[in-house]
């Protein structure tokens, strides 16, 4: 390919970069964390291929001597041409963020009693909002019983499971490579409710967490919910 | 060029058939995500690993390299996985800037430690390793070990075994000496980012296509047994491609696992998977990567098991 579609291939993927960057879109792909990171690496992107362009331009109008040494076997080759299958994706397919049935569902391991350390206690108030995964790893890590008989809110989107309706929630680490699916299981008084709400609608639940007790084997935690309202889907359907 | 445009042209028109076509299959989208996900990750990092090897391009020529280095291998590769270890960042930066440095000799094998240490031994991956696995600071310290170990055995392999007639990609040479500072710069970060950033392309595509044929919970059910259980999170380290900041994550959820075989997972993944094989046939060329990547392969694996057998024993 030539020099100057390998510029233009440059440019187009900085764009795409600050486009899904400025719009946001990014957050369906990595941590929104990495927001200055992108802008940077879009911004070096742009700057190296008008850079190249102008160097073109210039040394064009200079002489035509120049040109035998950028001919190198890298630049004969169609491989470049790869660049712009992400150029696609992401500046028009746009893929969503992943669903439930893309992520790895994870059960927790309850940890031995010699292992688990003390939790700061959860915020005041009658239910403080707690994140899914903040349950998760205090039911596993907890020496405090923070959680016991405490009533809490949490949100997330419903899923059928095997034995009722859970409440999950997709967790990122890095990028959507590396999701996990975390969830609770739905019991008590309001989770008749839940059962009727199709897969994938995002819920507001008020419950208590049932103790675990003492299984060897991985778990699901068990939330008993006392109250359930559905709410709108974030903009942002991760958790991190 | 006459190509570019109008695929842009065709491809702004089709846009929302294309976005309809890829929401109606649920694999799809996935792997679409899964790959946006790997690609979009990797670029700041290449892109800090690009201007890494513009800055060597301009102020570090090969004769200013081999001074700075022991001139005995041994010291050379200690020296280059030091100075990984010390500098945090991410497998996909670490590769064009080891190509940048790689040199004959000596330098040859310590661009290559440097190139499996950075990534692996650094202070960042080391803290998200501690917090991932509580409790259990024998993880951290065999990861550590393991890391520094096959970077170093594989910088000694490479200097008693390794050929430099395996290295067919070479870099545009300075042909034009009265070229401004900004001119090589740009024109080396230019180069290293396009043939890294096609590679990258393969690799992403490679991870998001596993990700959607091969479900993590497949290799899970396998490993019950040590033997077993290690060549399997070898392999899933090898076609999953994450990124050695989140790894330790996923391998603590593997919870029906052994220590063993997760320690594997965190010190393969680091040092080869689809995504870095992709990134050194782009950056050094495909006979090099052939022989160098499976080599770091059996040599992680083995090292990882030794080392979790010493210090993690049995420990689930």
């Amino acid at each position: 390919m030539s020099r100057e579609t390998e510029n233009a291939l440059l440019l187009l993927l900085g764009l795409a970069t600050a486009i899904i960057t400025i719009s946001g879109v990014y957050t369906r792909y990595v941590k929104p964390s990495l927001l200055p990171w992108l802008a940077a690496v879009a911004v070096l992107l742009i700057v190296l291929a008008l850079s190249a362009i102008v160097r073109d331009l210039r040394r064009g109008r200079d002489d035509k001597t120049g040109s035998d040494e950028h001919t190198g076997h890298a630049h004969r080759r169609g491989i470049g041409w790869l660049i712009a299958v992400p150029v696609l994706l992401l500046a028009f397919v746009v893929p969503p963020a992943l669903g439930a049935q893309a992520a790895a569902p994870i059960a927790i391991t309850l940890s031995p009693n010699e292992l688990r350390q003390p939790f700061p206690s959860l915020p005041a108030g009658r239910a403080p909002e707690v994140s899914l995964k903040e349950v998760m790893k205090r039911v596993a890590l907890d020496s405090a019983g923070t959680l016991n008989s405490r009533l809490i809110t949490i949100v997330g989107f419903t899923l059928k499971a095997d034995s009722g309706t859970d409440l999950a929630r997709i967790t990122i680490f890095c990028c959507a490579a590396d999701a996990q699916l975390g969830r609770l299981h739905l019991r008590g008084p309001a989770a008749a409710a839940a059962a009727e709400l199709p897969d994938n609608t995002w819920i507001r639940v008020e419950g208590t967490i049932a103790p675990p007790g003492d299984a060897a084997s991985p778990v699901i935690p068990t939330m008993t919910v006392s109250t359930l309202t559905p709410v709108d889907a974030p903009a942002n359907t991760y958790a991190y | 060029m006459q190509v570019l445009v109008p695929g842009v042209v065709v491809a702004a028109v089709s846009a929302g058939a294309l976005r309809a076509f890829v929401a109606g299959h649920a694999d799809l989208s996935t792997a679409g995500t899964v790959f946006c996900g790997v690609f979009v990750q990797a670029l700041p990092f290449l892109g800090l690993g690009v201007v890494v090897s513009g800055l060597i391009a301009v102020f570090v020529s090969p004769e200013r390299l081999a001074r700075w280095l022991p001139q005995r291998t041994g010291a050379a590769i200690l020296t280059a996985a030091v100075s990984g270890a010390a500098l945090p960042g991410c497998e996909c930066g670490s590769v064009p800037v080891a190509r940048r440095l790689f040199g004959d000799g000596v330098a040859g094998a310590a661009a290559l430690t440097f190139m499996l240490a950075a990534p692996a031994v650094n202070p960042v991956v080391l803290v998200a390793t501690a917090v991932a696995f509580p409790g259990q600071p024998a993880m951290v310290a065999a990861r550590g070990i393991a890391s520094l170990l096959t970077a170093l055995i594989m910088g000694a392999v490479w200097s008693r075994w390794g050929q430099l007639d395996w290295i067919t990609r070479r870099l545009p040479a300075a042909h034009n000496t009265d070229a401004s500072k900004w001119t090589v710069f740009a024109e080396a970060a230019r180069h290293d980012f396009l043939q890294a950033a096609s590679y990258l392309v393969l690799g992403a595509a490679a991870a998001a296509a596993m990700h959607v044929l091969v479900p993590p919970v497949v290799f899970t059910h396998l490993a019950g047994h040590l033997v077993l259980g290690v060549v399997t999170m070898a392999l899933l380290a090898v076609v999953l491609a994450l990124c050695s900041e989140a790894d330790a994550f996923v391998a603590s959820s593997l919870t029906m696992l052994p220590l063993v075989p997760r320690l594997v997972f965190l010190v393969v993944g680091p040092a080869v998977d689809v995504k870095l094989f992709a990134l050194q046939t782009g950056m050094f060329g495909r006979a090099f990567a052939t022989r160098f990547a499976p080599a770091t392969f059996v040599v992680a694996t083995l090292v990882a098991t030794a080392v979790g057998l010493v210090l993690v024993g049995g420990g689930r």
